[in-house]
């Protein structure tokens, strides 16, 4: 590291930043009152997945009893339904490729970023100015 | 790095002791930059607690592709500057030069301290990006993020305040007989 960069860690050093017990215990207060939004929108999440997981569980249970009875019914009667039927309604799952947007995603990822600050830039150069015009007028 | 994750995780979820435990490294160096943003260290002390409220708060929000303290000294700059634009609102009176905090924190024997002369020479924001090059060691992609500035922007104005920053160093080397710098 350069002397320039070592005098300026130095120096900022030496300020005499330090927190007082008192705000200290001032953000410690302000920190127990308040609660984090994340931590108060898993509430009724966990609510909504203990529902879900009820109403699931439920639904998995009358389907097999419903499984069972048909298998009792089906031991005494032979075979009738044709195989071609079942077949037919049998149709093709399509998986769905979802890593192709991946890599695009990737590189648009710091353009977009740079764009924003560009734009930013332009924004408040405007500021700038339109405060000198008004400073000249 | 994981430690910290697991940190914010459990602070999402409610825990404040790890929330503190999180902001532990970076609350000293956080409060001593916004020292040199307020005018007063009233100010910086009601900064520095919205800050830390506010990243509490919506932690959530946080991206981990972002490192934790660039994300905190970008609410930092946000509270600072609402901070000084009530004051001047409020008050529509010239800052408190004698109040300066950062002119309090220096004993007697440091006046020469270059960020003294950095706040007098630099524009706010140049201001910033020096003291989080230099002092937080951020790179060029955080510092930008940091103000919401393009890259190109930072490293232009990173340069131009090291070279107006090297003149003074010098020039107060020179009156001063010192050898030190030059």
């Amino acid at each position: 590291m350069d002397k320039f960069a070592n005098r300026l860690r130095d120096d900022a050093a030496k300020l005499d930043a330090e927190i007082s017990p008192q705000l200290d215990n001032r953000i410690q207060a302000s920190l127990t009152a308040i609660e984090p939004e994340a931590a108060r929108q898993r509430k009724p999440g966990r609510r909504v997945v203990s529902f879900w997981l009820a109403s699931s569980l439920t639904g998995v249970a009358a389907a097999l009893a419903v499984i069972a009875v048909l298998n009792l019914v089906d031991r005494n009667e032979p075979e009738m339904i044709p195989r071609t039927v079942a077949e037919n309604t049998v149709q093709p799952i399509d998986v769905p490729a979802l890593d192709l947007d991946v890599k695009a995603a990737t590189l648009a990822g710091p353009l977009a970023q740079e764009l924003e600050d560009l734009q930013a830039d332009l924004r408040k150069a405007e500021e700038v100015m339109r405060g000198d015009v008004r400073i000249d007028f | 790095m994981s430690d910290e994750l697991n940190l914010i995780d459990a602070a999402k979820g409610g825990s404040v002791d790890a929330f503190t435990e999180l902001v532990r490294g970076y609350r000293d160096g956080l409060f001593r930059f916004l020292l040199t943003r307020c005018t007063n260290r009233a100010d910086a002390e009601d900064a520095l607690q919205d800050t830390l409220i506010n990243a509490y708060r919506y932690l959530g929000s946080y991206n981990p592709q972002w490192r934790f303290s660039t994300w905190l000294y970008r609410i930092a700059i946000r509270n600072a500057g609402r901070l000084r634009t009530d004051d001047h609102t409020e008050l529509g009176e010239p800052p408190d030069h004698g109040a300066d905090p950062l002119a309090h924190c220096l004993a007697a024997s440091e006046r020469e301290n270059l960020w003294r002369s950095a706040k007098r020479i630099l524009s706010d924001e140049v201001f910033a990006a020096m003291w989080l090059r230099y002092v937080e060691d951020m790179s060029v992609r955080d510092i930008s993020n940091v103000l919401e500035r393009s890259s190109s922007w930072t490293k232009v104005n990173l340069l131009r305040g090291r070279r107006a920053l090297e003149a003074e160093m010098n020039s107060t080397a020179g009156s001063t007989g010192s050898e030190a710098y030059g």
